[in-house]
C-alpha cells in the first residue's frame, strides 16, 4: 500500500517471476502424485489458465488503462495525420474557421454581456433608465435631485437606491500626468449597498456626502493602484485633481476585480456625490430588490411612483408621458456599446454557429471518404481480434485530436478577428472618444477557453461520430472482399450525399442571411437624408481652454467661413451647435403663438447662415439668417414637420414660437420664424425626420463648436488648410476630431456594418466549405467509378454524356439541398427580422441570389470532377483493377 | 490424489463472483502462504469442491495486496523453491472478520429462502 503512494509499483517482471514459480510448484507437486515430468508440465500449465492473460490483467490492474489506450490512440492519429498533410490541413482548417468565428464572437458577447459584476448578490441589482414613449430603448439613466427624493422615499420595493454619476474626467496629481479616465460621483451607500470591500484604506460611506457639498475624499481602484501607484500604501492620504476641481484625498482603494457599474467602460476613481438640487445631478440610478421582490413587482409599483415625479410641480412640461423603465444590472448598467451590439451578437453568435455546424458536415464527408477508403485496413484490424469498443474510439480519437488542433487554431483567429472588430466598435459615435476597456473584448479568459473547449470536442464527436461507427462496423469478410473490388454500400454513399445536400442547404441560409443585411446597409447608405452627404467635411472645435465670449466669437467664426469660402475647391462653411448625425442634440417643446392648446416636441440645433446652404437643405419659404438679424428680435427657421406640427396649414413666416428648453429644467425663448426647410435627418438614420427648430446661433450669446464645410473636391484633400486656417483665426481652440459626414454616418450604423460585413465573409466562407464538400464527394466518386467509366466509354458513351453525367448528380445534390435550404432561409429571415427592425424582411431577392450564387458555386465544383471523368482513358481505367 | 473422482475440473463448483478474495484472506489467517499453497489449500479444505483457476489467483492476490489487506515477500517454500509468500495484515483480519460476518447473512439468508420454497 505505501509502496503504492511511494510510487514504488510492483513490476511487471516480478508478477512474471512468481507465476513461474507457482507452475514450478504445481508441476512439482503433480510429479510428486506420480505423473510423468510431462503431464506434470502440461497439467500445471493448463490449471493455471491462460498465463499471458494473468499478465495483462496485472498490467491493466496498474494504471488509468484508458489513459493508456488514449495515448496509444493518440499517436497512432497523429501518424494518420502525419501521414495525408493535405487532408489534415484542410481539416484544421475548416474547423479552425468554424471554432474561430464562434470563439471570436463570443468572446465579444462574454466580456459585453456575461461578465457578471463582482458584488453582492448581482442578482438583485436593477438598473432605472426613464425614456419618452416613441424614443429607441432602453432609455436614458439620469434623474434630477426632485425625482432621486421621490423615488427613494415612495418605494417599497429596494432594499438599496443607489447614486452615481458615471462620466469622463481628468485626473491629475502631483506626480501624475494628466489623464482621461472613467470615474463617478456616487452615494454614501454605494460601496456598502453593492458589497464592495476595500483592499487598503477605507472606501467613501454616508459620512462623506452632504447636501450642496461632499467631503474632499477620493477612492481608487485596484487597476488604478497597481498602474500609477505600483501599489505602494502610501497612497492613502495622497491628493489627486479631478477636472481642475479642489483636491480629493485618497481614502482607499477598492477590491481587485472592481471596476465600477460595468464592463468595458471600467471605472477606476469615484468620490462622493453632492447631493441636492444644486448637487451634481442627474443622477444615475441603481437598486437592489429587497428579497423576495420580484422585478415585475417593482416594475408595477415604480410605474406609480415615477408618475409622482413626473408630475412634481419641479419637473417641466417636457417630461409629461415619460416611462421608467426597471433592468437587471446584475452582468453590468447598460453602456452605449452593450446597447448597440446586444442584438447584433446574439445573430452573429446564431450565424457562427449555423457555419461551425456547415463545417461540421464538411468534416465528417472527408473522414466519411477516408474511412471508406481505410476499410480494408478496418476489416484486417477486425480479423486481428481488435474489439469495436477499440476501433470506434480510436477514429473517434482522430476527428477529436483534428477539432482540437481547430480549436487551438481557431482561439489564434479569433484574437485577431477580435481586434478587427473592436476597431469597427470605436468608429460608433459615442465611443469613438470614451477610452472604454477593450481589452476585456479580445483577451479570452476562463469562460472563452471553456467554450472554445467545448464546442471544439462537441465538434469532433458530431462530425467524427457517424465515419467511427461505420469504420467500426465493418464487416471483415465482406470488407476484405469489397476492398478488392469497387463500389460501397448504398447507405454509405447516401450518407455522404446527404452532408453535401445539408451543407448546400446550410449555406443558402447563410448566404442570403448575408444579403439581407448587406443589402439593408447598402439601403442605409444611399438613404435620402435631407442633406447632400458627400464633400462633406466635419470639424469639432473645443473652446473648453479659451475665454472667447459671444461677440468674439460671432466676428471670428465670420471671419473664418469667409477665409475657409476663399480656399479653393471649398463651395462654403457653416457653424452649428450639432452636426446631423452626431448623437441627439437638445430637445424642447414648442409653443405656437396664437395656439396655446399645440404643444409640439421638436429638436433644436443653433445654426449660423449659410448653413442650410452648406448641408444642401433647401428652402421651401422664407430667408436665410443674415447679418442684419444681429440686435434684432430673435429669430428661428424651422424645418417642414415643425411648420406642419406648429402651424398646419398656414403660412409660418413671421410668427412666433416659443421654446421651453431642455429635459427638466424651466426656462422660455420666442423666436420669430423667417424661413421653412426641407426635412433633415437628425440624429438616427432608419427614424423618419423630427421637427426642428434651427435659432439663429449668431444671437445666442454662446459658442458652437461644430464646423461644416462643404467642398467641389474630395473633402481628404483640403483637411490641412482647414486646420492651418482654423488655427490661424481661433488661436488656443484646437480642432479636437475631424471628419467627414460619410464617416459620422458610418459612425452612426455600426451594427449593421458589423453585422453585414461579417455575414457577407461568414455566407462566402460557407458557400466555399459547400463547394469544397461537393467537390471531394464528386472527385471521390468519379475516383472510385474510374472503372465504370472506362466500360461505358468503351462502350461508346461521348466525353459529354460523361461530363453530364457528373454534374447531374452535382446538381441533383444542389437542388436536395436548396429544396431544404429555401424555407429554412425564409424562416431564418422572419426570426432575424424580428430581432432587428427596420429590415426589408419581405423582398425575396437575398435568397433567389443566393441559391444562384451556391449554384454556380457548385458548377464550377462539379466541373473539375467532370472533366477528370471527361478524360478518362478506356484502356487504363479498365486495367484500373 | 489422481484417483479422486472430484478431480474433474468439469464437475468442480465456479466460485462465485467476489468470494476469492473472502477464501484467500481466510485461508492465510492460518499462516503465510504462497499462491499455489493458498490455490490447493482452499481446494482442499472445500473437500475438492471448489475450483480455483490458478490463472484467476493472482490478480485476487494482487488486488488485496494493493488494498492493505494483505503483504507480500519473497521467501523460499518447504521444498526449497523461491516463492510469493502472502500473510495478512491487521487490516485484513478485520475485512476478514467483516466479510465472514456478511457471508453468513448472506448464506443465512439464501438458505431460508430456498428452504422455505422447498417446504
Amino acid at each position: 500500500m505505501f509502496a503504492r503512494f511511494f510510487g514504488l509499483k510492483r513490476k511487471a517482471a516480478d508478477f512474471s517471476a512468481e507465476i513461474q514459480a507457482h507452475i514450478q510448484l504445481e508441476e512439482e507437486h503433480l510429479r510428486e502424485q506420480g505423473l510423468s515430468p510431462e503431464e506434470a508440465h502440461n497439467r500445471a500449465h493448463r490449471a493455471f489458465g491462460n498465463v499471458t492473460h494473468a499478465q495483462e490483467r496485472f498490467y491493466e490492474s496498474h494504471r488509468w488503462l484508458w489513459f493508456d489506450h488514449l495515448w496509444q490512440d493518440f499517436r497512432y492519429a497523429t501518424r494518420m495525420l502525419r501521414k495525408s498533410p493535405g487532408f489534415t490541413a484542410v481539416a484544421v482548417l475548416t474547423l479552425a474557421l468554424g471554432i474561430g468565428a464562434n470563439t471570436a464572437i463570443f468572446t465579444i458577447m462574454n466580456g459585453l454581456m456575461l461578465c457578471t459584476l463582482p458584488v453582492r448578490d448581482p442578482g438583485q441589482l436593477v438598473e432605472l433608465l426613464h425614456h419618452q414613449p416613441g424614443e429607441p430603448e432602453p432609455g436614458y439613466n439620469g434623474f434630477p435631485w426632485f425625482a432621486y427624493q421621490i423615488i427613494r422615499d415612495g418605494n417599497h420595493v429596494f432594499s438599496e437606491l443607489i447614486v452615481e454619476g458615471m462620466n469622463f474626467f481628468t485626473v491629475r496629481g502631483n506626480e501624475l500626468e494628466p489623464q482621461t479616465v472613467f470615474g463617478g460621483a456616487v452615494g454614501g451607500n454605494f460601496f456598502q449597498g453593492l458589497g464592495v470591500r476595500p483592499a487598503a484604506g477605507r472606501l467613501i460611506g454616508p459620512e462623506d456626502v452632504h447636501m450642496d457639498s461632499h467631503a474632499p475624499v477620493a477612492v481608487v481602484s485596484w487597476s488604478f493602484w497597481k498602474s500609477r501607484f505600483d501599489l505602494d500604501p502610501g497612497i492613502i492620504g495622497k491628493k489627486i485633481i479631478i477636472n481642475d476641481d479642489a483636491p480629493l484625498t485618497i481614502i482607499g482603494v477598492t477590491q481587485r476585480g472592481f471596476y465600477g457599474l460595468s464592463d468595458e467602460a471600467q471605472q477606476v476613481i469615484w468620490w462622493p456625490v453632492s447631493l441636492g438640487p444644486g448637487g451634481d445631478g442627474p443622477f444615475g440610478l441603481l437598486a437592489r430588490l429587497k428579497p423576495g421582490v420580484s422585478l415585475e413587482q417593482a416594475r408595477v409599483e415604480m410605474a406609480v411612483v415615477f408618475q409622482r415625479a413626473v408630475n412634481a410641480p419641479d419637473a417641466g412640461p417636457f417630461v409629461k408621458g415619460m416611462q421608467l423603465r426597471i433592468e437587471p444590472a446584475g452582468d453590468g448598467v447598460s453602456t452605449p456599446l452593450s446597447q448597440m451590439l446586444s442584438t447584433p451578437l446574439m445573430v452573429l453568435m446564431a450565424t457562427v454557429g449555423l457555419l461551425l455546424l456547415l463545417a461540421c458536415a464538411n468534416l465528417a464527408g472527408l473522414l466519411l471518404a477516408r474511412g471508406a477508403s481505410r476499410q480494408h485496413e478496418m476489416a484486417v484490424r477486425v480479423c486481428l481480434g481488435a474489439g469495436r469498443c477499440r476501433l470506434l474510439r480510436q477514429t473517434l480519437t482522430e476527428s477529436l485530436l483534428l477539432s482540437l488542433v481547430g480549436g487551438a487554431v481557431g482561439i489564434f483567429l479569433a484574437y485577431f478577428a477580435d481586434l478587427a472588430l473592436v476597431r469597427v466598435f470605436k468608429s460608433g459615435r459615442l465611443i469613438a472618444a470614451a477610452p472604454l476597456h477593450f481589452e476585456a473584448l479580445t483577451n479570452p479568459d476562463a469562460h472563452v477557453l471553456l467554450f472554445t473547449l467545448a464546442i471544439a470536442l462537441l465538434t469532433g464527436v458530431l462530425c467524427g461520430a457517424v465515419p467511427a461507427i461505420r469504420a467500426s462496423s465493418a464487416a471483415p469478410a465482406s470488407a476484405l472482399q469489397q476492398a478488392s473490388r469497387l463500389g460501397e454500400s448504398r447507405s454509405r454513399r447516401l450518407f455522404g450525399k446527404s452532408l453535401v445536400a445539408s451543407q448546400v442547404a446550410l449555406s443558402l441560409v447563410l448566404v442570403s442571411s448575408a444579403g439581407l443585411f448587406v443589402g439593408y446597409l447598402s439601403h442605409l447608405q444611399n438613404l435620402n437624408l435631407g442633406f447632400e452627404r458627400k464633400n462633406l467635411l466635419l470639424a469639432t472645435l473645443d473652446f473648453a481652454q479659451s475665454n472667447y465670449n459671444a461677440a468674439q466669437f460671432s466676428r471670428l467664426s465670420q471671419n473664418l467661413v469667409m477665409r475657409l469660402d476663399g480656399i479653393p475647391g471649398v463651395s462654403s462653411a457653416t457653424f452649428s451647435g450639432v452636426s446631423p448625425m452626431s448623437g441627439p442634440g437638445p430637445k424642447a417643446f414648442v409653443f405656437t403663438e396664437g395656439h396655446p392648446e399645440k404643444r409640439a416636441q421638436a429638436f433644436i440645433n443653433y445654426v449660423a447662415p449659410d448653413y442650410f446652404e452648406t448641408y444642401g437643405t433647401p428652402f421651401l419659404a422664407g430667408r436665410d439668417f443674415s447679418a442684419r438679424d444681429q440686435g434684432g428680435s430673435t429669430v428661428a427657421i424651422i424645418n417642414e414637420t415643425a411648420a406642419r406640427d406648429c402651424f398646419g396649414n398656414e403660412n409660418p413666416i413671421g410668427r412666433r414660437i416659443t421654446l421651453s428648453h431642455i429635459t427638466w429644467v424651466k426656462g422660455e425663448r420666442t423666436y420669430e420664424v423667417v424661413g421653412v426647410v426641407g426635412d433633415a435627418k437628425y440624429s438616427d438614420l432608419q427614424q423618419a425626420a423630427p421637427p426642428t427648430i434651427y435659432p439663429d446661433l449668431l444671437q445666442q450669446g454662446f459658442t458652437a463648436s461644430e464646423l461644416a464645410i462643404r467642398t467641389r473636391i474630395n473633402p481628404d484633400a483640403v483637411v490641412r488648410i482647414v486646420r492651418r486656417t482654423e488655427a490661424a483665426v481661433f488661436t488656443g481652440v484646437p480642432i479636437v476630431r475631424i471628419r467627414t459626414m460619410n464617416e459620422q454616418i458610418d459612425s452612426t450604423i455600426v451594427p449593421q456594418r458589423l453585422i453585414a460585413m461579417l455575414s457577407a465573409g461568414f455566407g462566402a466562407l460557407g458557400t466555399l466549405l459547400a463547394a469544397i464538400g461537393l467537390y471531394g464527394l464528386l472527385a471521390y466518386t468519379v475516383a472510385r467509378r474510374t472503372n465504370e467509366i472506362g466500360i461505358r466509354m468503351a462502350l461508346g458513351a461521348t466525353q459529354g454524356n460523361l461530363m453530364r453525367m457528373v454534374l447531374q448528380e452535382a446538381l441533383l445534390l444542389v437542388c436536395v439541398g436548396l429544396a431544404v435550404g429555401v424555407p429554412l432561409a425564409f424562416c431564418t429571415r422572419s426570426v432575424t427580422a424580428s430581432l432587428i427592425g427596420n429590415l426589408p424582411a419581405s423582398i425575396v431577392e437575398p435568397i433567389a441570389v443566393g441559391a444562384a450564387t451556391i449554384v454556380a458555386s457548385a458548377l464550377i465544383a462539379a466541373y473539375l470532377p467532370a472533366r477528370r471523368a471527361m478524360r478518362v482513358d478506356p484502356m487504363v481505367a479498365l486495367r484500373h483493377e | 490424489m489422481s484417483t479422486q473422482s472430484k478431480n474433474d475440473e468439469q464437475e468442480r463448483l465456479k466460485l462465485l463472483q467476489g468470494t476469492l478474495d473472502l477464501l484467500i484472506l481466510r485461508t492465510l489467517i492460518l499462516g503465510s502462504q504462497h499462491g499455489q499453497g493458498i490455490a490447493h489449500a482452499i481446494q482442499q479444505t472445500s473437500d475438492e469442491e471448489l475450483l480455483v483457476e490458478h490463472g484467476a489467483l493472482y490478480p485476487a492476490l494482487q488486488r488485496l495486496e494493493e488494498r492493505g489487506w494483505i503483504s507480500a515477500k519473497w521467501g523460499v517454500s518447504t521444498n526449497n523453491r523461491k516463492a510469493r509468500f502472502y500473510s495478512l495484515t491487521s487490516a485484513g483480519r478485520k475485512q476478514l472478520a467483516a466479510e465472514t460476518t456478511k457471508w453468513n447473512r448472506f448464506a443465512a439468508a439464501i438458505g431460508r429462502i430456498l428452504e422455505s420454497e422447498g417446504s
